[in-house]
């Protein structure tokens, strides 16, 4: 079997943690399938990459330019196409992140190689390629076989390869760079950081979290009221603040914050893997979801199914007692 | 401005239970209501008001059964000027790759300077089609749009990536955008428009009319499941006192409060 | 015979259903409790054209048919029972009467200041001394040169307190009983007008019910509506079609009920399980359907008739109305017992439901004079 190749994602300089998921994944297939691994990296000043990198495959393919220093999907197509059709890997795995969604479906495309998006788990025998999917909101799983061809593309979901240790000693080899600068339809300008709030969620031990499930602003009020009584501070899924009900600086998942509280209570919140990624590190998380088949469920360790309207105000009655009782 | 938008009926199922059917291979959809997914409501949006500004053609296109037309209908009542339907009973197999290719074939032939499409679509999840069809029509794309401002050929773009930072571009029409909730406000239709939209006929365009034919789809389902359960919350059960006695004994015990 | 909505019907249904489920429905419970006027989302309902469905596209409004009229007001009156009477009462008993009997210039005046909200509509019918026996109207208008001078009280008026314009009944000639009353449209600034006591209801609470009070006010005499002597068939004929929007209000009042019966019966275990596995729940939700279909039904009927041009359709619409707000008081009757002692609680929006119910069979005619007409269409 050909090789396998993991595209690496790096941001303002930094190696992004999907980039690690992908080369476990790519290790533990390379293995599998009796091939190896490399790790391509698009980059500039790329010594530093090699270096981190240097054990998680057995080869690096190094293209250094100013070009790829910031992502740029045109450029890192033309590029990758390049490069893929000279080296003709079995496989290349991509993140399903907003670099990878940007890049693979029309980098697979113009190479009319069959991919796939969104990937939780990988199997690849005999030069066939199958993957599972989450679709319907996660409440389902869809085993997929891709169309049988020479070479393979697919984004992996972030969170379900975890990272693994590795003492390879990769081969670095360095090829000139198929482009050098960035086409006039498409140019990368700058980063725009999020603007601060005054409240920083990632701070608090204690996040009481919404989702669409308030149903509306008006009610905020009443969750507010409970996270102060519980000395927390309120954050939210994204729909909360595309509605305009909170600030975005209180969204927590990929497109917002990574929180790590003490204790996360998630209020009507069904638990896509974009707001799951952003709350799972927490110690403890507690969930309250009229669907007893939310996704969410899967994530919290203590759930109750039942109306958040119904279990907060018992609930804060309840933690009030018992500061009173204390103090 | 020529404005295209790319528009999907999926089923709403954040709230619903979700069965698998008999064959193994579909939902059980008749206890499901259907509407138009979440992102193309901001793509539709968005398209408008670029028509709104710039004057020019709105044209909402969809691949789906004959209750698409029922979502298109409301595209055309809320603003845009024709719909187009591909007929999904013509296809099999359909995956983000054969979509985006029927949709090509669609709209190939009509002027544009902007396509839009969600950037990812309810059911299926893929995020694929909107920079697949990018590629096939040969124009440059930026996907999770939350931010366009035009001005003449010239568009500064603002993509969402994670973690909230925003990533700025400056990009040349015509172009594709992959539209992210939040970006604006969908509007209503308003009666006056429903009734025009009513009126109008909605192209539909079947296999005979689509080239090439034998568009092969990349990926092809062998089995739907109920994910493994996996890690499951302990589900506290009891009176709302006695849950709540026993969330609040948890909170005490890992010392919170 | 075809039971199908058409697209515009369907497509009007999907828009105002997802308007009222995320505009509408979020404040009901707020101006339940406070009272206060829904001025925000009058102003987003006219801009969507709900201020002036029937009304035509000439004078400012949307151009829609009778039963596309019902489809809206039930879909606002579910999220929402005291904004649905206020569209209600602005479309089909201030508008109406206008597009119908005005002249052409008064429907170059009016209609499009109803249309858009400037200016909403108000009907001055009921008195303290003439609720089901309208001909005991005490309210007086004299001519005196270029103008009529206006005596008397109205009472119980919805939207008053808030209204531009008013749709009064007086007697022009008391003598001639019925044939002497006359229908007259009032602005309200003009002198000697002024609003009583403020009503302070058990249900529809939003709906700034006031007293109209008239001293000696001058109308001017362009503002007679049709002619001398017409107010009566005017006014029953208006209330045929405003009986089309009551049942609407009341199937849209029932399901909102029977939505949130399902929901809680599904969610309430006792005895180990879901109260909605017990058949005598299931048969109150069982009944609560069936009825709210057939008044449904029923309502659509009576919007067919009005839409085929039938003159006389008081039977059907008396019969809508009549049966849809006595089913809606029992369906919301039977939803508070299913929601159980919760269902008496402000914590659940049935209680609201109930009370904003009951009204329904009491405003434009009650259901007892609703079986008159019906009877005595049937033995005439
Ligand atoms: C590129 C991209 C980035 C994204 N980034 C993020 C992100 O950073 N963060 C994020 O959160 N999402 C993100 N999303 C969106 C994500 O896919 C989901 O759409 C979102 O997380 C869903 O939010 P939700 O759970 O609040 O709403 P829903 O999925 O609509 O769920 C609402 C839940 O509330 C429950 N509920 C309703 N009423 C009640 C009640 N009265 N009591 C109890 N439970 C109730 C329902 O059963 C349901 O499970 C992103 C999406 C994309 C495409
Ligand atoms: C085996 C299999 C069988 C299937 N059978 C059917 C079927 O019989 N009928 C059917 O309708 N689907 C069927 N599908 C689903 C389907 O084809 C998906 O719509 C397709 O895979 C695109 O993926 P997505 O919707 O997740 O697109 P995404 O890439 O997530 O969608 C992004 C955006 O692309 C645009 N878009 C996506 N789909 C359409 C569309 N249909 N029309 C217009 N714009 C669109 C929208 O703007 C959308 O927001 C099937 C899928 C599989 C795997
Ligand atoms: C919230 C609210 C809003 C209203 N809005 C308006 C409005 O916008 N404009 C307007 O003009 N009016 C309005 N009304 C008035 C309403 O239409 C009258 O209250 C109704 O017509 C009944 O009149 P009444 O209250 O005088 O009752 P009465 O006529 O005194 O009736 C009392 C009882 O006797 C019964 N009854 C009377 N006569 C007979 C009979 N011959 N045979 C059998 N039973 C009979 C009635 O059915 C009723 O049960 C409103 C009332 C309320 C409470």
């Amino acid at each position: 079997m050909n090789e396998i190749f993991a595209l690496v994602e790096h941001r303002q300089g930094i190696i992004r943690d999907i980039t690690y998921e992908l080369l476990s994944c790519g290790r533990k297939l390379a293995e599998k399938g009796n091939t190896k691994l490399t790790a391509v990296i698009l980059g500039h000043n790329t010594d530093n990459f090699v270096q981190i990198l240097k054990g998680q495959a057995h080869r690096l393919l190094v293209v250094d330019n100013e070009v790829y220093e910031d992502f740029n999907s045109e450029v890192y197509q033309t590029a990758l196409t390049e490069i893929i059709k000279r080296q003709n890997p079995v496989l290349t795995l991509i993140s399903h992140s907003a670099f990878g969604v940007d890049l693979c479906p029309a980098l697979a495309a113009q190479l009319g190689m069959p991919f796939t998006t969104d990937c939780l788990d990988v199997e690849l025998a005999e030069q066939k390629l199958k993957v599972t999917r989450q679709i319907y909101d996660g409440k389902l799983n869809a085993k997929v076989l891709l169309r049988e061809n020479a070479g393979y593309m697919i984004t992996l979901r972030s969170g379900c390869f975890p990272a693994g240790e590795s003492s390879l000693d990769g081969v670095v080899e360095k090829i000139d760079t198929p482009v050098s600068a960035q086409p006039d339809y498409r140019k990368f300008i700058e980063y725009i950081e999020a603007a601060v709030g005054e409240v920083d969620i990632t701070k608090s031990d204690v996040l009481v979290s919404v989702g669409r499930g308030v149903k509306e602003k008006a009610y905020l009020s009443i969750i507010e009221d409970f996270a102060e009584t519980i000395g927390g501070v309120v954050g939210c899924s994204r729909p909360v603040v595309d509605a305009g009900w909170l600030p975005k600086d209180r969204q927590i998942g990929s497109s917002g914050k990574t929180v790590k509280p003490k204790l996360y209570i998630a209020l009507g919140i069904s638990g896509a893997f974009q707001h799951i990624i952003g709350m799972k590190g927490a110690d403890t998380i507690i969930a309250v979801n009229k669907d007893p088949n939310a996704p969410i469920f899967s994530e919290a360790d203590y759930g109750i199914v039942d109306d958040l309207f119904k279990v907060v105000p018992v609930l804060k009655t309840k933690i009030l007692e018992m500061k009173q009782a204390k103090g | 401005m020529d404005i295209i938008v790319c528009i999907k009926r999926v089923a709403q199922t954040a709230e619903a239970d979700v069965k698998i059917d008999s064959s193994g291979k579909d939902i059980v959809k008749d206890r499901l209501t259907f509407d138009m997914n979440e992102s193309d409501t901001y793509a539709l949006e968005e398209a408008i008001l670029l028509k709104e500004k710039f004057g020019g053609t709105l044209t909402a296109v969809s691949l789906g059964t004959v209750q698409a037309e029922d979502t298109l209908r409301i595209a055309l009542a809320k603003g845009a000027d024709s719909a187009i339907r591909i007929k999904a009973e013509d296809f099999e197999g359909l995956d983000g790759y054969k979509t985006a290719q029927l949709l090509k074939a669609a709209i190939k032939d009509l002027k544009f300077d902007v396509v839009f499409t969600g950037c990812i679509a309810t059911d299926d999840y893929y995020s694929q089609v909107g920079v697949t069809l990018a590629e096939l029509l040969g124009v440059p794309h930026a996907t999770l749009v939350t931010k366009i401002d035009i001005q003449d050929t010239k568009a500064q773009v603002h993509r969402e990536l994670e973690g909230g930072l925003i990533e700025h571009l400056d990009m040349t029409l015509p172009a594709l955008f992959t539209i992210q909730t939040g970006i604006n406000e969908p509007r209503y239709a308003s009666l006056i428009a429903i009734r025009r939209a009513a009126k109008k006929e909605i192209k539909v365009i079947g296999a005979s009319e689509i080239e090439p034919t034998g568009i092969q789809a990349n990926a092809s389902l062998e089995e739907l499941f109920t994910p493994p359960a996996g890690k499951r919350a302990e589900i506290l059960s009891g009176s709302m006192d006695e849950i709540s006695a026993k969330v609040a004994g948890i909170i005490k015990e890992k010392g919170l409060i | 015979m075809n039971f199908d909505l058409t697209n515009d019907q369907k497509m009007l249904q999907d828009q105002v259903k997802k308007f009222a489920d995320s505009v509408l429905a979020p404040v009901a419970p707020d101006i339940d409790k406070s009272g206060e006027f829904p001025w925000d989302n009058i102003k987003k309902m006219a801009e969507l054209g709900l201020l002036g469905i029937i009304i035509p596209e000439e004078y400012g409004g949307a151009g829609f048919d009778y039963i596309s009229l019902a489809i809206a007001i039930e879909e606002i009156s579910r999220a929402c029972a005291s904004t649905g009477v206020i569209v209600a009462v602005n479309n089909s008993l201030a508008g109406y009467p206008i597009m119908q009997f005005g002249n052409e210039e008064q429907k170059k005046k009016y209609l499009p200041l109803l249309c858009k909200g400037e200016k909403l509509g108000a009907f001055g019918l009921t008195e303290p001394n003439a609720g089901s026996d309208v001909a005991a109207m005490e309210t007086t208008a004299r001519l005196d040169g270029d103008h009529y001078i206006l005596n008397g009280t109205k009472r119980f008026i919805t939207n008053a307190g808030e209204a531009g314009i008013y749709m009064v009944f007086a007697y022009t000639n008391k003598e001639l009983k019925h044939k002497g009353m006359s229908t007259f449209i009032v602005e309200r600034d003009t002198p000697g007008f002024s609003l009583g006591k403020h009503e302070d209801l058990m249900g529809i609470r939003a709906t700034a019910n006031c007293e109209l009070i008239f001293e000696d006010v001058k109308i001017p005499r362009e503002n007679l509506l049709g002619k001398e002597g017409e107010g009566f068939k005017m006014c029953m004929n208006t209330l045929d079609v405003s009986r089309i929007d009551i049942g609407a209000q009341a199937v849209g009042i029932a399901q909102s009920a029977l939505d949130e019966s399902i929901k809680y019966s599904k969610e309430r275990k006792t005895f180990g399980q879901p109260i909605c596995n017990f058949q005598m729940v299931q048969s109150m939700l069982a009944e609560m359907a069936t009825e709210i279909q057939a008044a449904r039904m029923l309502v659509y009927y009576a919007g067919h008739c009005k839409n085929k041009g039938m003159t006389r359709f008081s039977k059907e619409a008396a019969m809508a109305k009549y049966y849809a707000s006595s089913i809606s008081v029992d369906v919301a009757r039977k939803a508070v017992q299913i929601h159980g002692g919760y269902g008496y609680t402000k914590d659940y929006p049935i209680e609201r439901i109930y009370r904003d119910a009951k009204i329904l069979e009491l405003y434009e005619g009650t259901n007892e004079i609703q079986k008159i007409i019906i009877a005595r269409e049937l033995t005439r």
